[in-house]
C-alpha cells in the first residue's frame, strides 16, 4: 500500500503543496476559518514579474509599508509562498497592513539576507495569501550606505477552491478531517 | 567551507596619504546587534613604487593592525583569497594604510550576523 504523503504548512524542505487537490482546508481570515475544497493546484515558479523591489533606502532609514500587490489571488484561490531576500535589508512581514508576522512578545523576526544561511529552503519565510488579503512588506537598511534597490523574491503554490459552506468554524461544525492555512495574522 | 555571513565588497579604496590609515569597509552597525566582519579577499594595485599594506581598524592614533604586513609589488595586481587570510572576525570598520598614496584597493568581506 502506497504511503500518504505528509503535507502540512512550514514544511521543512524544498517546498511541496500542503494538501492534494479533492482535500478540505481551513483558511484562517479574519479570525476565523472558512472552509474549502481544493480542487487543482499548480507551482508559481520564483521568477521577475512575482519580484518586488520595494525602491531605494537610504542608509539607516525604511521604505514605505509596500502592498504585495503582485501576490493578489482571484477570488475562491489562496496562494502559499516562500520569500528570498536580494539585498542587505531586513524586512517585515505584515497581513494586514497594521499586523505583523512572525512576531513575538516583544520583538518581530524579519526577513534579511542571512535568513538562507541557517534556512536554506525557506520554510520559515512561507505566508498565504487568500484573494485580497494581502501582505505588506516594509524593508529597512540598516547598513552604512545607501540602497538603489531593495528585492524580495517570492515562489509557492496556487490553489483553486470551492467554498464548502455547509461547514462553520463559528458554529462548530468542523469537516472530519482538514489542513489549516494561516492566511492572516494571528492576534 | 560552510559560509558563516553574507559576502560583502568595499568601494575601491585611493590611499590619499601614505603611512595614515583611512576607512577601506565600514561594517553594517545598525539593528539590535551590530554585526561582525571577516576579511576574505584582497585586491591591490600600486603603479607608484613597491610598498606594503597594512589593514587593520582604527584611525588616526586609534589605528591597530589586525594582519601582518603584505608586501605590494610595483605595477601588479596583488590579490590574497581567503585561504591565506587568517579568519579574524572583527567588531569594527576596516581601515588601510600603505607606505605611499596611490594605491588601490579594494576587499571581500563576510559580514556576520542576523
Amino acid at each position: 500500500m502506497p504511503a500518504l504523503p505528509q503535507l502540512y504548512p512550514y514544511k521543512a524542505g524544498p517546498i511541496e503543496m500542503i494538501v492534494m487537490p479533492g482535500e478540505i482546508v481551513g483558511v484562517w481570515v479574519n479570525k476565523v476559518y472558512n472552509f474549502f475544497k481544493v480542487d487543482f493546484i499548480e507551482g508559481i515558479m520564483e521568477s521577475e514579474p512575482i519580484e518586488i523591489d520595494l525602491g531605494a533606502v537610504l542608509a539607516g532609514a525604511a521604505s514605505a509599508t509596500t502592498q504585495l500587490a503582485l501576490l493578489e489571488m482571484p477570488t475562491s484561490e489562496f496562494g502559499q509562498f516562500r520569500a528570498r531576500v536580494m539585498d542587505d535589508i531586513s524586512a517585515i512581514v505584515f497581513q494586514g497592513r497594521a499586523d505583523q508576522r512572525h512576531k513575538l512578545f516583544t520583538r518581530v523576526a524579519t526577513l534579511t539576507r542571512f535568513t538562507s544561511l541557517h534556512d536554506p529552503c525557506g520554510h520559515t519565510t512561507e505566508f498565504f495569501v487568500h484573494e485580497d488579503s494581502f501582505a505588506f512588506l516594509q524593508a529597512q537598511n540598516q547598513t552604512s550606505y545607501n540602497l538603489a534597490q531593495t528585492r524580495v523574491a517570492f515562489h509557492g503554490f496556487r490553489y483553486v477552491l470551492t467554498p464548502l459552506p455547509e461547514y462553520s468554524w463559528t458554529l462548530k461544525n468542523l469537516p472530519p478531517s482538514w489542513t489549516r492555512v494561516p492566511a492572516t495574522a494571528h492576534l | 567551507m560552510e559560509a558563516r555571513g553574507i559576502r560583502k565588497s568595499s568601494a575601491i579604496i585611493t590611499i590619499a596619504a601614505g603611512a595614515t590609515p583611512q576607512n577601506l569597509y565600514l561594517r553594517t552597525a545598525g539593528g539590535q546587534n551590530p554585526r561582525t566582519v571577516i576579511l576574505r579577499k584582497i585586491l591591490a594595485y600600486n603603479a607608484v613604487a613597491a610598498t606594503t599594506l597594512m589593514i587593520g581598524t582604527g584611525l588616526a592614533a586609534a589605528w591597530a593592525q589586525q594582519w601582518p604586513t603584505f608586501r605590494l609589488v610595483n605595477n601588479q595586481d596583488n590579490e590574497w583569497t581567503e585561504d591565506q587570510i587568517p579568519e579574524v572576525e572583527l567588531s569594527a570598520n576596516l581601515t588601510v594604510q600603505t607606505d605611499v598614496l596611490g594605491v588601490l584597493v579594494q576587499v571581500e568581506v563576510d559580514e556576520v550576523g542576523s
